[in-house]
């Protein structure tokens, strides 16, 4: 590196909003504390899928009020046993008619390792999943990912989410295609 | 972008990476960015602050477990109903916690206790011995400080367990 050129720094989240969905006020507590180390500008908290989307809504009919901030990432626990559940709030996301809801960044926080978790919260429109117990370096890394790779987003008869392919291998067998995937437009048999 | 109404058609959304437009003037723009390594640091310090507590945490939760059992016990049906509500919420705060702090094995059994009450009614004798088992594999659990997912003597706990509910399910 040359003298002049710049050395990069870490990203500066202290323009962004950050929205924690979680029941546990402790989970919520010890969640809003990291992200405040982070530098995270404005972090704001729901207890259900219900708050939030009394939220999302509200924030989403002011959007014209230059007091009101709007939500850049959404953290949200998957079971939520009282006022709905992650998988709730997920599919009222990604099904609304406002852009800036349902192509929200959603990062799904959960205890529940399964394989079932990481499909449904996968298929249901998550950008990324992290299992509990969490890390520094975990939600670290989920925050850059939704910052550095914003995944194309698909809009197919049963799917509306992030690209579900996340392989950039590179494919060895005969080329078929006549346009490259961004223009694609697939029609159903 | 485009959109179209025809439901048949598979579209790909390709927008502006807003939020790469707003992480600082000095931030890498076209390629990966970082989280300073200080704050991701002080993050973790204050995971560990915080599951420094979470034995003692548990234990005050068992002890409210332990209370709202004696009520459910001992109330009226209407009683039960309102105890068993906050049994649910207590065993749901329990498994989340130990959860996050690598408590797996009570993580598993308070899940559990969550779901049994969920599904339940409470109302039956049997059930209550259901429920008994495991607040004492919880507690036993606690008592030994297990972490991770506890070996063999955990799957014993775990057979315990299911052996009540199996028994007197």
């Amino acid at each position: 590196m040359s003298l002049f050129e710049k050395k990069p720094l870490p990203y500066d989240l202290s323009n962004f909003t950050v929205l924690i969905v979680e029941d546990s006020l402790y989970m919520q507590s010890l969640m809003a504390q990291m992200l405040k180390a982070f530098g995270v500008g404005d972090i704001l908290a729901c207890e259900s899928a219900k708050e939030a989307i009394e939220l999302l809504s509200v924030l989403q009919a002011s959007k014209k009020s230059r007091y009101l901030t709007t939500v850049d990432i959404v953290l949200m626990d998957w079971l939520m046993p009282k006022g709905g559940s992650g998988e709730e709030l997920l599919k009222w996301i990604r099904s609304n008619e406002k852009d800036a809801i349902r192509f929200l960044p959603v990062i799904v926080v959960s205890g529940y390792t399964t394989e079932y978790l990481t499909a449904t919260a996968r298929d249901l429109g998550a950008n990324e999943t992290l299992v509990k117990p969490i890390s520094g370096n975990g939600l670290a890394s989920r925050i850059c990912s939704v910052i550095d790779h914003p995944r194309p987003f698909i809009k197919a008869p049963h799917y509306f989410g992030p690209d579900r392919r996340r392989q950039t291998a590179a494919y060895l067998g005969h080329e078929r295609r006549i346009h490259p995937p961004e223009e694609v437009k697939v029609e159903k048999p | 972008m485009t959109q179209k109404n025809d439901d048949t058609k598979v579209m790909m959304y390709k927008m502006a990476n807003r939020l790469k437009e707003r992480v600082g003037f000095n931030a890498p723009k076209d390629s990966e960015g970082f989280l300073n390594p200080a704050a991701i640091e002080e993050a973790d310090k204050l995971i560990a602050e915080v599951c420094a507590t979470c034995p003692e945490t548990i234990s005050k939760h068992l002890a409210t477990l332990d209370a709202l059992w004696e009520a459910m016990r001992s109330g009226s049906p209407a009683e039960r109903d309102a105890s068993a509500t906050k049994v649910f919420a207590t065993a749901h705060e329990i498994k989340d916690i130990s959860a996050m702090c690598g408590f797996e094995l009570i993580a598993y059994f308070a899940e559990s206790l969550r779901d049994y009450i969920e599904k339940t009614n409470l109302n039956l004798q049997a059930q209550i011995v259901i429920v008994q088992a495991h607040l004492d594999a919880i507690k036993v659990v606690h008592h030994r400080g297990v972490k991770k997912d506890g070996g063999p003597e955990a799957e014993e706990l775990k057979r315990m367990v299911q052996k009540a509910i199996d028994k007197f399910q």
